[in-house]
């Protein structure tokens, strides 16, 4: 929980746009109808990413109170994959080939009934084990415009963004050196100058 | 220039503020000065990485900056690609990692008081409250935790955002010389005499870069004026 303890690191994050009016209700209702939702054994889907309340990955309530702290919007960026360790996977396979064959008195399966009896084990074992469970705070300064998502990975990053887009319906622009000193303000002539800039090289030539 | 290529195609902007903010706490003897905090101490600490293309040269220790390996890699025609800093300002001390080209900062450690270490007299506290009804007592205790969560991350981001604030006026004041002719008629060649071991004339540097900031504020000024004067 770094937003809540221990030391920082993120991604900052511009919010794309101004806030629209009833914002406080109209996100509540949004990020709520992009609540985490579980992964079930028998679900096609091998992973899910949904908003959790920060600080408590499994509380996926989120009611004004745990999401709006004064002037920032809190969450939780959750995702949930499921991940069978190979080595198990493989010898519950050959388990259950064996198995088959032995009922069927056959000495070998075809491919589709190797797929059938893989996807029949896959979800037996997502039945005995739980998804791995990742995430990432977020904290949105709404007076600041400024999102801090605490993550430096570029795919985690990608992925919380476009769920953001989609819930609340604004783009986050990743900060650098540019988006930066535009925010500080460029006068015309430093937007130009900008434009012209070649990086100092202090190569000493042998 | 489309304004994706601002971004990507200027990315060594961010690695020339780090060698800026190098080279001014080497010049300042680690005593800086912004618009916003008249005098803070920043220093290279811990790390320093410095790359171009895929060579890096990577160098740890207390003062990483000091080292030889570390001129010799800018003579080589590396940059700073990120650094460990120690930042001080009133009774206040952080340290952090600075990644150039995303501006990001990691490992952020804070002066917080609250938080972690309120946790265990708040818990002594709740043993010795006079028993309530079950119902009750957990509502009292939830909203104890909730208040105490929030005041927590308040402090953390009243913190992070003055820490930020900081950084900002730095990158606002390099961009001033940077976009400035001071840079190449005075930063850059004595960069370049910095690299080559000489020793940096720090009054004539603070001369040359006052002069532009002071420049750059006029400038400002007189355009916030022209505008006032258009109004109707």
């Amino acid at each position: 929980m770094p937003a809540l303890k221990g030391s920082l690191s993120y991604t900052r994050l511009f919010v794309d746009g101004d806030l629209p009016k009833n914002f406080r209700d109209q996100f509540t209702k949004s990020i709520r109808l992009r609540a985490m939702k579980p992964l079930e054994p028998d679900e096609e889907a091998l992973e899910r990413a949904g908003w959790c309340v920060i600080g408590e990955p499994f509380d996926v309530e989120l009611d004004y109170e745990n999401v709006f702290y004064n002037e920032y919007l809190n969450l939780g960026y959750r995702t949930d994959k499921w991940m069978i360790p190979s080595a198990l996977l493989r010898a519950k396979v050959r388990e259950a080939e064996a198995a088959q064959l032995g009922r069927k008195g056959r000495e070998r399966l075809s491919r589709q009934e190797k797929t059938e009896l893989k996807e029949t084990v896959v979800k037996r074992l997502r039945k005995q084990l739980a998804p791995v469970t990742r995430v990432v705070d977020l904290s949105w300064s709404l007076d600041e415009g400024v999102v801090r998502f605490f993550s430096q990975s570029e795919r985690a990053v990608l992925a919380m963004s476009d769920l953001f887009h989609r819930t609340l319906g604004m783009k986050l622009v990743p900060e650098a050196p540019y988006t930066l000193a535009a925010r500080l303000g460029l006068s015309k002539a430093a937007e130009t100058a900008w434009q012209a800039l070649e990086a100092t090289s202090l190569a000493v030539e042998a | 220039m489309q304004p994706a290529d601002r971004v990507e195609k200027r990315r060594f902007v961010g690695r020339e503020f780090l060698l800026w903010l190098w080279f001014e706490s080497e010049a300042f003897e680690a005593t800086l000065s912004t618009r916003i905090q008249s005098t803070f101490g920043l220093w290279i600490e811990k790390h320093l990485v410095l790359s171009v293309g895929k060579e890096a040269t990577r160098i740890k220790g207390t003062f990483p900056a000091g080292s030889r390996e570390a001129k010799e890699a800018l003579a080589l025609g590396k940059l700073p690609e990120a650094a460990g800093l120690h930042l001080s300002w009133g009774d206040r001390e952080v340290t952090f990692t600075l990644k150039a080209e995303t501006m990001a900062l990691s490992g952020l450690v804070l002066p917080t008081v609250l938080g972690d270490e309120a946790e265990a007299p708040a818990l002594l506290e709740t043993n010795r409250r006079p028993k309530k009804g079950k119902k009750e007592s957990a509502k009292v205790e939830e909203e104890r935790v909730s208040d105490e969560r929030h005041e927590a991350f308040y402090e953390r981001m009243t913190l992070t955002r003055e820490v930020e604030a900081l950084v900002e006026a730095l990158y606002s004041e390099f961009l001033v010389l940077r976009l400035s002719d001071t840079w190449n008629s005075v930063v850059a060649p004595m960069l370049g005499a910095w690299v080559q071991g000489e020793e940096i004339e720090a009054d004539a540097y603070r001369k040359a870069r006052d002069a532009a900031l002071s420049a750059s504020r006029r400038g400002a000024s007189a355009s916030v004026n022209r505008r006032r004067a258009r109004r109707p």
